[in-house]
């Protein structure tokens, strides 16, 4: 999934690249504010394990090839922000050294998979593994489908950034400037390749590591994992998250995202939401488009899937399905965003730090 | 070589200090131990005893859980290291040469290897070139000064990495097993070091369970026991006549 | 034999060749994709990560500061992904290749490197995009009609195709170039002055040291369990081994990694990367940067304003 130079308009790289450094520079200080430099080997050995992890390309039918990306196992044993770093560093290796993902599109390509992946993906992680103690089988299989979810989200704004790019950026006679291929073609042919394939191998991965270090070397799993309760025989505090007090709360949101196709099915349209020129004029005693109305109406026309699908209508389930996400991944990410923001201000002015805190997003 | 420690200053000073990896896996236990100006000390045990932990402690490498240690009258605590000019102080007067120089090695080349210290240490980069060079030529591995450290041989390594230690002219030097993996030679060529050291007034603590070069390398012995605790501390010749007491401590066999 | 009073085990006494009743010892098996991609892996990564050669000579390439020569390549890519005109990506190509040729580096292992890698791939991936489907205008090339309508390859297809993989070739060259010539931890160095956080440094700079490290670890668990598997194509565990391996590799490496934080901080390591390298701003840099500009300033003049 990594975007060479060249493919993304260097507004999109840019505005990705600058959604980029809050992030990053979170991530820095939360890794300096633990204090100990105990961490930092720790990050370079995730760091270089996520490089090796990409470096396997599993064969795609269609030509092309996929591959896992790590971050959320970095993320289950060594905390969220600490992937964003080891994922960051590992594809900054293969931009410079390999072109394999370019120099340009880096932001983009840290925002999908060292930002996007890890966070969505651990709070899939905390939400299915709930309070089950550390040794527990559950936990693995929720590692692993973090793992699965994270990077099919990030998959898919990978996709949506490839899609906008013809119709936001060409010539004046129609050429694409960058990548050629629309949105409509873009998140199939990526949705495809990692939902079934290199999701897969992701599952594989992680959960498998997970159980894997359950077994052999427990000790690793509770870098990361204080409020948990520990494997049987080992010393731990105990005590409730609240990812598992909103957990229905998400489960809920899921449910209503898969549904959002329904919307299809109903005749009409919702009341108030007609565009100028579809409104009944004589139902509501008017002879013309309130001027405000029509003015302000098309202003914001630079709508990323307007109409819920893309241009044309074509694919219309996909289209509102993909909206759905996309739309919960937005706002996710702005409050995940705003907390931080609020977070770091807040610490600007309390200097006090909580030691041994480990980089729980 | 007079092994009365009156009259020389203390400079490193563990007390009660315990420390447990990750919270479980015991390595230290209420230890107790003052090194001194010029002595030459060795920490002797079986693996897994606690020995290299203590090293570390004593290089601020690994901070304990209970108890204190103080080095050169400052104490000396993760948070206390976080003081740029303590910390190159510190760092400036104990070395530490670690048991696998693999892990000691980093550098493109044996020149930057050696250099790294007094660079991080804020030593000017011509001062530094100079140092480098005369620490090479001491050590005999002038030769080598452009290649890669990873290419050398075991025992050439071990002197880059001492080299490395060297450069920095620290007061005190702490070995972490030392003579294991390394040939007949440079055993012999260590031993010898080791001795000019001590001639220098180098303050030098060596972890080992090598027995038979034991005296050569040490005037004192601290026997740490599996239980992870100090059980003997005196003159080596003593320590290494108990024989009750090697065996106990699994440090030799019946014979 | 016998070991602390315990005997040995039956079976390690008997002669037994390669655990088979059957004998089939040394019968040569076709290798799955992941010892394919391990080999291939293993000797490309020491080449390309490893290969200091070039960044090692005292060349004006390799002296230019490498916060410099960040910032000049930074002026190069940006130029590169603004410029509408085919021609121009090109020019910009050859005239980097140009100047590294002059300047001693190999241009002709730095063309290979850039172009049998991204843009070969490119170019078959955008294939589609040139259909009249994809890319809707101007039929070029018809095909035949669908309903009526001509298909075939459009010209607005064709040229997408084309600037995109000129695109991908112009920035890939400008970044190989970069770090052909420049040493991984100079190029960090110069990161640093640059304002990327110390920490980050700190972890890439290890970072970089172990993937050879680890890279050798994966290839002996691999090895090792290639002579000891009987049944090659059972998947599940298979698949356990991968995870098995992988989460050894994180173990070991995790301690091998702590050991040598340690032995850097016992030097007084605190993240800043220095070297026994001058930092000074000269000359040379100026020179550089300028060029830099100059020749991104050119090329998207000619780009906007001669060619439209």
């Amino acid at each position: 999934m990594h975007i060479p130079d060249g493919y993304l308009s260097p507004q999109t790289c840019g505005a990705l690249g600058v959604a980029m450094v809050p992030v990053w520079a979170t991530a820095a200080s939360r890794v300096r504010r633990v204090v100990t430099r105990r961490f930092v080997p720790g990050l370079a050995v995730a760091a270089a394990f996520s490089f090796l992890v990409m470096m396997f390309n599993i064969p795609v039918p269609g030509g092309t090839t996929a591959h896992a990306v790590g971050a959320v196992l970095i993320a289950v044993l060594l905390g969220p922000w600490a992937a964003v770093i080891a994922v960051s560093i590992a594809l900054a290796i293969q931009a410079l050294f390999f072109g394999d993902g370019g120099v340009l599109s880096f932001g983009a390509n840290a925002f999908n998979m060292a930002f996007v992946m890890p966070f969505v993906g651990y709070g899939v992680y905390r939400v299915v593994a709930g309070s089950t103690p550390v040794d527990a089988r559950r936990r693995a299989l929720a590692a692993g489908l973090g793992g699965y979810v994270g990077l099919n989200v990030a998959a898919l704004a990978a996709a949506v950034e490839f899609g906008v790019q013809p119709t936001w950026f060409h010539t004046a006679d129609g050429t694409p400037l960058y990548a050629p291929f629309h949105l409509a073609q873009t998140v199939p042919a990526m949705a495809i390749a990692h939902l079934l394939v290199a999701g897969l191998a992701e599952f594989a991965v992680t959960a498998g590591v997970v159980a894997y270090l359950q077994r052999a070397n427990p000790a690793l799993l509770t870098i990361n994992h204080h409020a948990v309760a520990p494997a049987a025989g080992m010393a731990g505090v105990e005590g409730p998250v609240w990812w598992v007090r909103w957990r229905w709360a998400v489960i809920g949101l899921g449910v209503m995202v898969l549904a959002t196709p329904i919307g299809l099915l109903a005749p009409g349209g919702a009341f108030g939401e007609d565009a100028p020129g579809d409104l009944d004029l004589g139902r509501y005693g008017l002879r013309a488009v309130p001027e405000g109305l029509s003015r302000y109406n098309g202003f914001w026309s630079h709508t990323l899937l307007g109409d819920y699908g893309f241009g044309e209508g074509q694919n219309a389930t996909v289209g509102y399905l993909v909206s759905a996400v996309v739309g919960i991944a937005v706002i996710g990410v702005v409050v995940a965003a705003a907390v931080g923001l609020v977070r770091l201000l807040r610490r600007r002015t309390e200097p006090s730090a909580v030691p041994d805190e480990a980089m729980v997003g | 070589m007079s092994s009365s420690v009156e009259g020389r200053r203390p400079l490193l000073r563990v007390a009660g200090v315990s420390f447990s990896y990750l919270g479980r896996f015991a390595a230290l236990d209420d230890v107790k131990l003052s090194i001194h100006e010029g002595e030459s000390v060795a920490l002797l045990g079986a693996n897994g005893c606690g020995k290299s932990t203590l090293l570390k402690v004593l290089d601020g490498l690994v901070f304990p859980d209970a108890g204190t240690y103080r080095a050169f009258g400052e104490e000396i605590t993760e948070r206390s290291l976080e003081d740029d000019q303590l910390n190159r102080a510190f760092r400036g007067r104990v070395g530490f040469v670690f048991q696998n120089a693999d892990a000691q090695v980093f550098s493109p080349t044996v020149r930057e290897e050696v250099a790294f210290g007094p660079l991080n240490l804020g030593l000017d980069r011509g001062d530094a070139e100079e140092r480098v060079h005369d620490v090479l030529e001491l050590l005999d591995i002038a030769e080598l000064a452009d290649r890669a450290p990873y290419q050398l041989s075991g025992g050439q390594k071990k002197r880059v990495a001492i080299a490395s230690v060297l450069v920095m002219n620290p007061e005190v030097i702490l070995f972490d097993e030392p003579t294991a993996a390394l040939d007949p030679r440079s055993t012999r060529w260590l031993v010898e070091l080791l001795g000019e050291l001590r001639r220098a007034g180098k303050t030098i603590v060596i972890a080992t369970h090598d027995l038979e070069r034991l005296p050569a390398m040490a005037d004192r012995s601290v026997v740490i026991d599996e239980a992870h605790r100090v059980v003997r501390d005196g003159p080596t010749a003593e320590v290494l006549d108990d024989r009750e007491l090697l065996e106990g401590a699994n440090l030799a066999d019946q014979a | 034999m016998s070991t602390a009073g315990r005997e040995a085990p039956a079976w390690l006494l008997r002669p037994e060749p390669g655990l088979c009743s059957c004998g089939c010892v040394g019968r040569r098996r076709r290798g799955s994709f992941l010892d394919k991609t391990l080999r291939g892996t293993t000797v490309a990564l020491a080449r390309v990560l490893f290969d200091d050669d070039e960044a090692e000579r005292d060349l004006p390439l390799q002296r230019v500061d490498p916060a410099v020569k960040i910032v000049a390549a930074a002026l190069l890519l940006l130029a590169a992904a603004l410029v509408h005109h085919v021609v121009v990506l090109v020019a910009l190509s050859l005239a980097l290749l140009g100047l590294a040729a002059g300047c001693g580096v190999p241009a002709g292992r730095l063309a290979r490197r850039v172009w049998f890698t991204v843009p070969a791939f490119t170019a078959v991936v955008v294939v589609p995009a040139t259909f009249s489907f994809v890319t809707p205008g101007e039929v070029v090339l018809p095909l035949g009609t669908w309903f009526g309508h001509p298909v075939g390859l459009t010209r607005q297809g064709l040229t997408a195709a084309l600037l995109l993989v000129a695109r991908v070739g112009a920035c890939l060259t400008v970044a190989l170039s970069l770090t052909m010539t420049t040493r991984w931890d100079r190029l960090l160095g110069g990161a640093r002055r640059l304002g990327v956080p110390r920490a980050i440094v700190m972890v890439a700079s290890m970072a970089f040291r172990y993937l050879c490290t680890l890279l050798e670890t994966v290839t002996d668990l691999f090895t090792a369990r290639k002579a000891r598997t009987v049944n090659p194509s059972d998947a599940t565990e298979g698949r356990r081994f991968v995870a098995a391996s992988a989460g050894t590799v994180f173990g070991a490496s995790h301690h091998l990694a702590t050991e040598v934080h340690e032995a850097m901080i016992a030097r007084g390591y605190t993240g800043e990367p220095r070297t026994l390298a001058r930092a000074r701003v000269r000359r040379v840099d100026a020179l550089w940067f300028l060029g830099a500009l100059a020749a991104a300033t050119l090329a998207l003049g000619v780009d906007r304003v001669v060619l439209g």
